[in-house]
């Protein structure tokens, strides 16, 4: 008894971990650093120990389960499934490192305690979305997500990050109305419907299917807002003028990973890919995806700006994950959640390094980065491994994804996947490659021969320079040991066996 | 133990860079020859202990090697070791050039060790992509240039070549190569499958129309890496083409015939664009499209006939070794070369590449006559009664023209030209793989290839003598022509074909001369459409940029939200309808 007591509380537990230190945070006076630091620290190293128990407890076969009534006849569930301990896993890392980053890249004067209240707050709800069990307690927790994100986007407070602010507000406000209007929708039709419990829709899909295909589609519009699939990507390209740290969670894990997290769980979880595929949702889907993902690659193309063609780049990439869904085969669903994980730490690299560069040496136009890799090697080994990853060259991770994604196309019938996912390899390598080029093998302008020890200063900032190298290693190690047991690749490939077994 | 034996000749590269980037200097610049030294073991040792099952690294990587792996790994190792000799003088003095060095071979290596096409792309790409630091080594503009070009047609090639993989691997039972091979023999897209294969891999061996890049980048390496760009790492094309084309499994007509006219056509060709250029390491690296193109011509004699396979792919692996060797003996030598101070060295050196030259010109009991009549055996097996041996034959001829033509371009060469203040780099090693080029052709493949019967005498001394014998003659009587200029020209005997054959010889050769020029600006004009593309979508793009603030402006944003209302009010009153 004492234990399932536990083990009901192991997820709240996980919440109140960031929970908690923002409510701390916020009450702490801007000077009090060091308190504010340890704090910090403290609450992400947790949260880390705790996600290390609960994926020994899942993998002992313990479930874990907290539930409370809302209102009559709804719940808040916060549970722990599969999928959302992928998401568990990769949101309380990767706040590890953006933590360390964070605390490194702001400057006393840069206002620290409202930032870091905030982006704690972030990720609380970034962690209620990934554990909701249910679509009301997800839809809580994404418009928690909104809410706490805005302040970040506008932290520098200037008239570009408002606007960009203001972008974002709007756009993801109209898409939680959406969303809003498609769960209320769906409980008058099925009442409270939980996440993996597919019987209630999978009945209605003779009498209502066009009502349920309606919700699908409300559901995904919705989510595709944050997802910034193409046409609903506007705010994304303006929301990078937010510092690095916060458009390194954002763009990884927290605001555009929710968005794409819930199509996974409304496809897998909520109406079963056996449905969807009765249904006919895939195809639109998949088609929505390809558009995004050449799209996202072409403009990337056109950018000089280093972060705004790294924000391109994620509309693109995540569709990836979104092509994944689509794509109704074992391996394909494989290389949609693996690639959950592998944008996240691919793209929280390259923002970590473009965040560098920028503090160290002012650079943020990719004109201005030649030969960056000599000033500034650790951080900018690691920005090639990333770039190199959304390529998807061997043996990083993203080449994992590709693999997978383009056989699972093959497999379930989608041929033309490949072809998609080629042309996006090569619009990937053209807009990174020649940015690689630039790093290592032109001379920095104006360059003295013989004076290359004061440069060190560069990277001797260890909490700006881990978090970049140990993402950038992590992107080598999940391509390189993708057959070892709790790599992302087989811990997706498992979950897939489930998803698309059952 | 089977781990260290397998995975040492991949990974020891690695940790020699880690060495080497830590610290650099001539303390720690040697082990640039020795970081191949595991590869040769393997190589000359065969599998002694049995391949490790790594489950747990990248997709279950599988790492074998046969007989053909063998002799290649053999030629890989020993230019490598070589040239790495010669490397460390450019290694001490400029950063950032033992990292590329090392990634090369340990992905050149990796990929012939390799069994499953996973591991095998893998490491097709990390030397592709790592050979892109030897080309643009040395900074200069054309070095840029034809990084650039190698980059492209690299990232294209690969690119085509997944294409490839993904069609072949979704019928495969498995990842290994038998496998996905087999699998391309019975798959529904297998001329899709074929050809994909033959253009992906195609670019790497420099197949005529996709060779543009090589004579660009292999002589804008500095030389040592030009010596393992065309000595061993251009093979890495031939050894996709064996492993994952269905050879043996089916006959396959039309793409035989079409590999076999392709190969001659390289041949040909690559000879002919040779003959134009006056720069020695051009003139050698359009040797290497040339002699790739006999090696073309095996994989489609391999294709001919399933029972001739087994020989055929031999022959091929024996060609890559004799030519491998040879064109490294070559690219050393030519480096060497400006910088070797006294006579005795000058003329070691200009007889090694005369010796070189007529090994590749296939003369009596040089390893290229061996090579060449192993690929005669083969022809003669899959292809009885054609005239391919024939035209083999004269494509041989050409060779002979070319290299007469690198010889006398090297005699004219001004010693002393190098960069002065160097130390000069010895010839130990070089002599060593002069040797090597005398000895491994003919040694070798008897012991680890047994199908190859040993050619009689007269395959090796009495029939490679003509071609190389009218070679030598059409050079002399150029030469001579070329001395009496101004007089009149008809030095030749009347109505002789081989005056016509020279005729036309030097007329294709002048007409390509022609081509060559316009082939390379229509090349630097595209990369200019493409960059001005990008401009052009750049400008598109204010206009995409004007839409997206259009979209993101609060009275947009207001529609926005009416709609939703809009949508809600229909939600709530379905469930009543």
């Amino acid at each position: 008894m004492a234990e399932a007591s536990l083990g009901s509380l192991l997820p709240v537990l996980l919440l109140l971990t960031s929970l908690v230190p923002a409510a701390v945070i916020f009450v702490l006076p801007e000077p009090r650093e060091r308190a504010r630091r340890l704090v910090n620290m403290a609450g992400a190293i947790l949260k880390v120990v705790l996600t290390g128990v609960l994926i020994a407890g899942v993998l002992g076969g313990g479930e874990y389960e907290w539930r409370r009534e809302l209102l009559t006849g709804v719940d808040l569930v916060l549970r722990v499934d599969p999928i959302p301990l992928l998401f568990v896993t990769l949101s309380s890392i990767l706040w590890l490192t953006t933590t360390v980053y964070a605390i490194g890249y702001l400057e006393p004067g840069q206002r620290r305690s409202r930032f870091f209240g905030f982006f704690s707050l972030c990720v609380t709800a970034t962690i209620g979305i990934a554990l909701a069990g249910n679509l009301v307690t997800f839809l809580i927790f994404y418009e928690l997500l909104t809410v706490a994100t805005y302040p970040l986007v506008v932290h520098q407070g200037d008239h570009r990050a408002l606007v960009g602010g203001r972008a974002y507000l709007l756009y993801s406000v109209t898409g939680g109305a959406v969303l809003l209007v498609a769960v209320a929708w769906l409980h008058v039709l099925a009442g409270p419907v939980e996440f993996l419990e597919y019987a209630p829709l999978a009945g209605l899909a003779g009498e209502h299917a066009t009502s349920l295909t309606l919700i699908f589609v409300l559901l995904v519009a919705g989510l595709a807002v944050k997802t910034a699939v193409v046409p609903l990507h506007g705010w994304l390209p303006k929301a990078m003028v937010a510092p690095a740290p916060v458009s390194a969670l954002l763009h990884a894990v927290a605001v555009v990973k929710a968005g794409a997290y819930g199509i996974v769980r409304v496809v897998y979880d909520l109406y079963g890919l056996a449905l969807a595929q009765q249904l006919r949702l895939l195809t639109p889907l998949l088609a929505l995806a390809a558009v995004t993902i050449v799209y996202g690659s072409l403009r990337a193309l056109a950018q000089d700006d280093l972060k705004r063609r790294l924000a391109y780049s994620t509309v693109s990439q995540l569709s990836y994950i979104v092509l994944g869904v689509g794509i109704a085969s074992l391996t394909g669903v494989t290389g949609g959640l693996v690639h959950l994980i592998h944008q996240g730490i691919q793209k929280v690299t390259l923002f970590y390094c473009a965040g560098n560069l920028a503090k160290q040496l002012g650079v943020t136009r990719i004109s201005e980065m030649r030969g960056v890799g000599r000033r500034m090697p650790l951080t900018m080994g690691a920005f090639t491994v990333a770039a190199l990853g959304m390529i998807g060259i061997p043996p990083t991770a993203g080449f994992v994804t590709k693999w997978h994604l383009g056989l699972g196309g093959l497999e379930a019938g989608q041929g033309w996947v490949i072809w998609v996912l080629l042309l996006s390899s090569v619009l990937n390598a053209a807009y990174f490659l020649p940015v690689i080029a630039r790093i290592w093998f032109l001379r920095v302008e104006g360059e003295r021969p013989g004076a290359p020890t004061l440069e060190r200063d560069l990277e001797r900032d260890p909490w700006l320079v881990l978090p970049a190298v140990a993402t950038g290693l992590s992107v080598l190690l999940a391509g390189l040991l993708a057959g070892a047991p709790l790599s992302p690749l087989s811990w997706a490939a498992s979950i897939a066996q489930e998803v698309a077994g059952s | 133990m089977s781990v260290v034996w397998w995975l040492t000749p991949i990974l020891l590269p690695l940790a020699v860079a880690v060495v080497t980037t830590l610290r650099p200097g001539p303390r720690t610049s040697w082990l640039l020859a020795a970081a191949p030294v595991p590869a040769l073991v393997l190589a000359l040792a065969g599998p002694l202990l049995p391949a490790p099952a790594l489950s747990w690294l990248l997709l279950e990587p599988r790492l074998a090697l046969d007989p053909v792996g063998r002799v290649l790994l053999a030629l890989t190792a020993v230019v490598w070791i070589v040239a790495g000799v010669y490397a460390r003088t450019e290694a001490e003095q400029r950063g950032g050039y033992v990292e590329w060095w090392l990634l090369s071979l340990s992905g050149n290596v990796g990929l012939l060790l390799s069994d499953d096409i996973l591991t095998f792309y893998t490491a097709f790409v990390v030397m592709t992509l790592a050979a892109y630091g030897l080309v643009v080594h040395s900074r200069t503009v054309e070095a840029r240039r034809a990084g650039r070009v190698y980059l492209v047609l690299g990232v294209a090639g690969e690119t085509v070549l997944l294409a490839g993989l993904l069609l072949a691997a979704a019928d495969a039972p498995g990842l290994r190569m038998a496998e996905v091979a087999g699998a391309v023999a019975g798959s529904a897209n297998r001329d899709l499958v074929v050809a994909l294969l033959l253009i992906g891999f195609g670019i790497k061996a420099g197949v005529i129309g996709l060779h543009v890049w090589l004579p660009l980048a292999h002589p804008a390496a500095p030389f040592a890496a030009s010596a393992v760009l065309s000595g061993a790492m251009i093979k890495a094309g031939l050894v996709g083409w064996l492993r994952l084309l269905p050879i043996g499994a089916l006959p396959l007509p039309g793409w035989s015939d079409l590999l076999v006219v392709l190969g001659l056509a390289t041949a040909v060709v690559g000879v002919a664009l040779g003959l134009t250029q006056r720069a020695p390491k051009v003139v050698l690296a359009y040797s290497s499209v040339s002699q790739m193109g006999f090696m073309t011509l095996l994989v489609g004699v391999a294709l001919a006939a399933p029972e001739a396979a087994p020989v055929a792919v031999a022959a091929a692996a024996v060609y890559a070794l004799h030519h491998g060797v040879a064109k490294a003996v070559l690219f050393v030598a030519v480096g060497l070369l400006p910088s070797a101070g006294g006579t005795w060295r000058r003329t070691a050196l200009l007889v090694g590449v005369a010796a070189a030259g007529l090994a590749l010109a296939g003369a009596p009991l040089s390893s290229g006559a061996y090579a060449k009549a192993w690929m005669k055996q083969a022809i003669d097996l899959a292809l009885p009664g054609t005239s391919v041996t024939t035209f083999a034959s004269l494509a041989a001829v050409g060779t002979t023209l070319l290299m007469a033509r690198l010889l006398l371009l090297l005699r004219a060469q001004r010693p002393g030209a190098g960069p002065a203040g160097r130390p000069t780099p010895g010839l130990g090693a070089w002599l060593t793989l002069v040797v090597a080029m005398a000895t491994l052709t003919p040694l070798l493949p008897p012991v680890l290839l047994p199908v190859l019967a040993t050619p009689d005498s007269g395959a090796v001394v009495a029939e490679p003598l003509w071609p190389l014998l009218l070679g030598l003659a059409i050079a002399g009587a150029v030469a001579l022509a070329q001395r009496r200029v101004g007089v009149t020209m008809p030095a030749l005997p009347a109505g002789d074909l081989v005056v016509v054959g020279e005729r036309a010889v030097a007329g294709v050769a002048r007409v390509l001369a022609l081509l060559a020029p316009p082939l390379t600006a229509a090349l630097s004009r595209w990369t200019r459409a493409v960059q001005g593309a990008a401009l052009a979508l750049g400008r598109r793009d204010e206009g995409l940029d004007r839409l997206e603030d259009l979209l993101t402006r609060w009275r947009t944003g207001g529609a926005m939200v009416a709609l939703v209302a809009v949508a809600l009010v229909i939600a709530l009153a379905m469930p009543l309808l």
